[in-house]
């Protein structure tokens, strides 16, 4: 190969490359891999509505759009809209967790059981009347009795 | 933004006596917009709605996360929060107003305008939104579409990727009320 030949070879593969990187940021899907994100905090269900209830912009600067670990009871799970959905129970009935779970969560999901004590992991997202994560996924599910 | 917390607190606070629920709440609603262009075609959807509806006295309100909509792109989703909503500085869009004529009395199915004001990105119009109700065994389910231009909410999109937005972007819902307990 001479020089020009070597030239050419490495501008179209540095074109291939760069070409190919961004094709996968461009279609990357969004939180595909939350199992192997790393997590921001660890908090239980009611301290998280507590802190959202009693000032809801501090709370949003700490945990707005970071991957937590909530632990909690569950106090309902619905199949509404074709979503997968946990709430888990804060200390009034006013507000709650609202866990939005991934689809491959649904095995896990429907043995679920009110009171049960699980831990959740997704993506706050903020608070409306409840505190709302998104593409959250079961750890640790307890092994039924 | 505070209009709306008052009007939800207002909603969720006042007391009923009669034995027939008043309010009804969503926490769950779905709200989804549509962006066709021939470069492209961009689709979002929010299903973590609230809103709670008072047919005593034909009010609704409605309160959405921004961050909350998920897109099929990351890419898409980064753009929209960080460069065109920009959902730091105003995280939710909300929506108050009134159901006109509204028969509490009919069964089945009514279609009914809602008109109110609609605030996203910090700037507030007022809407006249189509929206069919159906009343299904004392649950409200409403549904409905519309559209909003993006010039209207001072939505500033780049030279670049003009030809990639729409500039009327369709919005659908759909909001499955339940009795509200306190």
């Amino acid at each position: 190969m001479n020089n020009r030949n070597k030239i050419i070879f490495f501008f179209f593969s540095t074109v291939l490359v760069i070409g190919g990187y961004a094709y996968f940021e461009f279609n990357k899907r969004p939180y595909k891999d939350i199992e192997t994100m790393y997590t921001d905090t660890f908090i239980n269900s009611s301290e998280l509505i507590s802190l959202f209830m009693l000032n809801e912009n501090s709370a949003n600067s700490v945990y707005r759009n970071k991957v937590i670990e909530v632990e909690g009871i569950v106090k309902e799970v619905t199949f509404l809209n074709n979503r997968n959905t946990v709430l888990l129970q804060g200390s009034s009935t006013y507000s709650s967790v609202l866990c939005d779970m991934k689809d491959d969560q649904v095995e896990e999901i429907e043995k679920l059981r009110k009171g049960q004590k699980v831990k959740i992991k997704g993506v706050c997202k903020g608070f409306l009347k409840d505190v709302i994560l998104l593409h959250c996924l079961l750890i640790n599910t307890p092994i039924n009795e | 933004m505070n209009k709306v917390i008052i009007l939800i607190f207002l909603l969720i606070n006042v007391t009923d006596f009669e034995s027939k629920p008043d309010q009804f709440i969503a926490r769950q609603g779905q709200v989804s917009f549509f962006s066709y262009t021939s470069v492209e075609n961009i689709e979002a959807k929010n299903d973590q709605v609230l809103s709670i509806i008072d047919l005593s006295k034909n009010e609704i309100a409605i309160s959405m996360l921004m961050n909350a909509f998920k897109f099929k792109k990351s890419l898409m989703h980064e753009h929209f929060n960080e460069s065109y909503i920009e959902s730091d500085l105003y995280p939710k869009a909300t929506f108050e107003g009134k159901i006109k004529d509204f028969d509490i009395l009919t069964d089945g199915t009514q279609t009914r305008m809602i008109e109110g004001e609609l605030t996203i990105h910090g700037i507030t119009k007022e809407v006249e939104i189509k929206t069919t109700i159906e009343n299904i065994d004392g649950r409200y389910l409403f549904t409905g579409d519309f559209e909003v231009a993006v010039k209207d909410f001072d939505i500033k999109i780049p030279p670049i990727l003009v030809p990639n937005i729409a500039k009327i972007i369709s919005i659908t819902f759909r909001f499955e009320y339940q009795p509200y307990e306190k």
